[in-house]
């Protein structure tokens, strides 16, 4: 009986010490560069076997999310992003330049009036949640062929207004086939009304064939380059500085 | 194989064993470790993953109208932080196991599944999801390199469910169940081995496959039609933890007989290859 007790005792033990060494070692494992290197291989694979290819699914109106929700950084909140919003951004400027024959500057009614384009679709967060919105604005595509990116251009890389709590500006990047893609948009609208500052207003970017955080908030200038290693910490985006893919199309 | 005949060969003096038989072959043992490593690493990451989202829901996009399953904390009226899990509406206190448990570095806080399952312990989505992006592939390259070799060599057939294996599935049971002496006829595997080997193998492990595939919106805009037919891409997120939680019980089921049917031999075949025959164990279909 007792050394049956003494077993149980140590069973337990030995269960207990198992249940918090468990976190131990996975969190080791995961620090480790070495297999961090190995297990970022699947992303270039990623890439090239799922890649951008289809067209996401276009919803109905009744399938609209009226209350969208709202995530990421908080809304920017520094002077000048503050003064384009008082004066309702009529003096928002978004500006193209980089590797382009032919760099460009857009008002919000200069971007209207390059025609805009309605698209309901569903935003799926790398967090797992998913809400549906209808976007309306000026085909990424538009803007690229009036600035006419050159030889070298690879990536579009997008700066936008608001920071990290550590003050990292947020920025993003497709390559030039994901920014040509006929559904990626620079959204004015969501669900039938402008932007409000809280979902990225005056411009923000939708890439409905990839997970919610290439759709940059708060755009403020467009940069085509031949790479985006000088950018941030050089992975492509906020984001993958923190150790996401930049594929982000799984 | 002639090693395996003389060793089991009756000897002078000694009793009869039964002879030692090459089980599996080399393609068999390295899938099902490595498969093993992959399983146990997609779990870990994969509850990583759900707990960035704790909720489940029957529907397309996230509908708190159709939640299935949510894992969160709510205060006590005294103010101490409880965790509650709901399945259907209906609500479980939980309180460090699930909704408030181990944050993975030593203390507590608000999250579905705990550091000691999780993988990485802390909360870490983007390396949750490294880890999982990964070991899909290997968990895949594993069950097509199987499947494929075993219709190469055409011994898949021996797995799979067959009609006439049907009558044989309750009588199988009964053995196991000690209420029947012997178990039916059968050949390299029983009739319970064959429905679950095949049920994982055509039912369980697509069903994973697809329904993760389904939550990529890059494969989601090339074939939405399999989104659609899983009821959506939220229902999706619930099919794959679903499918989770059967293989969780296959491996459960697995442990149990690998265990009780002679543990040594059947860990020796699985790493060896080599197994020595039972009085009711067959070798063909």
């Amino acid at each position: 009986m007792k050394r049956r007790e003494l077993l149980t005792g140590a069973a337990a033990f030995a269960a207990a010490s198992a249940l918090a060494g468990c976190a131990k070692v996975t969190n080791a494992l995961n620090d480790n560069a070495a297999i961090k290197n190995v297990l970022h291989a699947a992303e270039p694979l990623n890439h090239v076997v799922i890649g951008t290819r289809g067209n996401a699914k276009l919803y109905p109106d009744s399938a609209i999310d009226r209350d969208f929700r709202v995530n990421g950084f908080d809304t920017p909140s520094d002077s000048t992003y503050d003064g384009l919003r008082r004066d309702g951004f009529a003096s928002y400027k978004l500006v193209v330049d980089g590797a382009v024959a032919r760099p460009q500057t857009f008002t919000l009614p200069h971007l209207r009036a390059l025609g805009t384009l309605a698209q309901t679709t569903r935003h799926d967060c790398v967090e797992g949640w998913s809400a549906i919105g209808k976007w309306n604005g000026v085909r990424l595509s538009v803007i690229l062929a009036l600035a006419g990116p050159t030889n070298a251009a690879r990536y579009v890389i997008f700066h936008c207004f608001d920071r990290s709590s550590d003050g990292d500006p947020y920025y993003e990047s497709l390559d030039l086939h994901e920014a040509a893609h006929p559904q990626t948009l620079l959204a004015l609208d969501l669900n039938d009304r402008p932007l409000d500052a809280d979902h990225g207003a005056p411009v923000r970017l939708r890439v409905p064939t990839q997970l919610g955080y290439k759709s940059a908030k708060w755009v403020q200038r467009i940069e085509v380059a031949s790479t985006f290693k000088n950018v941030g910490d050089g992975k492509g985006g906020y984001w993958e500085d923190q150790g996401y893919d930049w594929y982000a199309g799984i | 194989m002639e090693a395996a005949t003389a060793e089991g060969a009756p000897q002078a003096g000694a009793p009869t064993r039964a002879p030692l038989v090459y089980r599996h072959s080399v393609i068999a043992r390295a899938t099902h470790w490595t498969f093993t490593l992959a399983f146990f690493v997609l779990v870990m990451s994969g509850l990583q993953i759900f707990n960035a989202s704790p909720n489940l829901d029957a529907s397309d996009k996230s509908d708190p109208a159709r939640r299935v399953l949510a894992i969160g904390a709510e205060q006590s009226p005294g103010g101490a932080p409880v965790g509650v899990v709901q399945i259907f509406g209906h609500q479980f206190t939980t309180t460090h196991v699930l909704g408030y448990t181990s944050d993975g570095m030593g203390g507590e806080t608000q999250r579905a599944f705990p550091g000691w399952i999780t993988l990485p312990g802390y909360q870490d989505l983007a390396g949750g999801r490294r880890w999982h992006l990964f070991f899909a592939w290997i968990m895949v390259l594993c069950g097509a390199l199987y499947i494929g070799w075993g219709l190469a060599r055409k011994d898949l057939a021996l797995i799979v469910l067959r009609p006439s294996d049907l009558p044989k599935l309750l009588p199988m049971q009964l053995y196991y169940l000690k209420l029947r002496p012997e178990p039916p006829p059968h050949g390299k595997y029983n009739p319970l081995q064959k429905a679950a080997y095949t049920s994982v193998l055509f039912l369980f492990a697509p069903a994973i496959v697809i329904s993760g595939l389904a939550l990529s919106p890059g494969i989601d805009a090339i074939a939405h039609p399999v989104t659609t037919l899983l009821g959506g891409r939220q229902f999706a997120r619930l099919w794959h933890f679903v499918a989770m939680i059967a293989l969780v019980g296959f491996f459960g089921v697995h442990l149990t007989l690998v265990a009780s049917t002679g543990i040594f031999n059947n860990i020796r075949s699985m790493v060896t290859g080599l197994y020595r025959l039972g009085p009711h164990d067959g070798v063909g279909v």
